[in-house]
């Protein structure tokens, strides 16, 4: 619930989805659920020479099972808050 | 995934766990994301040959094996021409 | 139970690491050491000023396990969120 939260407060700011099977995507974060499936839009593979599978692509939907990082704008995320959020979940699992 | 209503009947591309690439019209969906795709294709990537087109037709896909679904700007991508194209297949996804 | 006196179970450990230097080991030879900012019953994890490092194991065909030449690629990242099902283990102070 946390991290969906979070992840909610940065739509509409660039993120880099990497993925379980080493794709890197760049795009402007549209939306995200309760798996974390997360839609791009106007997205780009990183190293798109090595992989133009892609190409023609604007927006894609991934599942959330296959992503290993999001790289997050730093400046959008505050960090005290989130601990704060992070503790206050800990101290009251019910809602994991 | 109710956010894939929007590409309904748009050309889309499915990449599948094993790394399969998939394009096709959206034709339809439903809770588990299973999609069901008309005037579908398989695109097979290699680095000696050019990419290979192998016909599917109207095909449905299991909403687990999907892990990317994009909608294709049909004019950029008419506009590759897939017999220039050398790529390594996509790896499978190892959890 | 007061859980503030200490640890009482796993979890509490990286609770105790919030806002520290944690050392994380991940699935595919891949180790991480970033700031601890969140993290959930997933063991989902936000860190920054997160350093990766992935071992690549070069095992040319044919030759057996162990004797392959090991490189260390490093990567650094600002913010990074990492999907828990990848967690290995979690461990106070950057090693």
């Amino acid at each position: 619930m946390l991290i969906f939260s979070v992840f909610k407060t940065l739509t509409d700011q660039q993120v880099t989805v990497e993925l379980k099977n080493d794709l890197s995507i760049t795009g402007v974060l549209k939306s995200v659920d309760q798996f974390l499936n997360i839609r791009l839009d106007n997205i780009q593979v990183l190293d798109a020479a090595r992989h133009p599978h892609m190409m023609a692509v604007k927006n894609c939907f991934i599942r959330g099972s296959v992503v290993r990082y999001v790289q997050l704008p730093a400046e959008h995320v505050d960090t005290q808050l989130l601990e704060d959020a992070t503790r206050r979940e800990a101290a009251n699992p019910s809602k994991r | 995934m109710s956010s894939l209503q929007g590409s309904v009947d748009k050309r889309v591309l499915l990449i599948l766990q094993d790394g399969r690439c998939i394009v096709g019209t959206l034709a339809g969906y439903d809770q588990k994301s299973n999609v069901v795709l008309s005037d579908s294709k398989e695109r097979v990537y290699s680095m000696d040959e050019a990419v290979e087109e192998i016909e599917l037709g109207l095909y449905l896909v299991k909403g687990d094996m999907i892990i990317l679904l994009g909608e294709l700007d049909e004019a950029k991508d008419d506009a590759v021409d897939l017999s220039e194209i050398r790529a390594e297949p996509l790896p499978p996804v190892r959890y | 139970m007061d859980i503030a006196s200490g640890i009482q179970e796993p979890f509490d450990l990286i609770r105790l690491s919030l806002s520290e230097r944690v050392f994380v080991k991940l699935r595919g030879d891949r180790e991480l050491s970033g700031v601890l900012h969140a993290y959930d019953g997933h063991m989902n994890l936000i860190l920054s000023d997160v350093e990766e490092t992935i071992m690549i194991v070069d095992l040319p065909e044919g030759q057996t396990e162990g004797t392959g030449a090991v490189s260390m690629a490093k990567r650094k990242s600002e913010m990074l969120f990492v999907r828990g099902d990848g967690v290995i283990l979690v461990a106070p102070g950057g090693r």
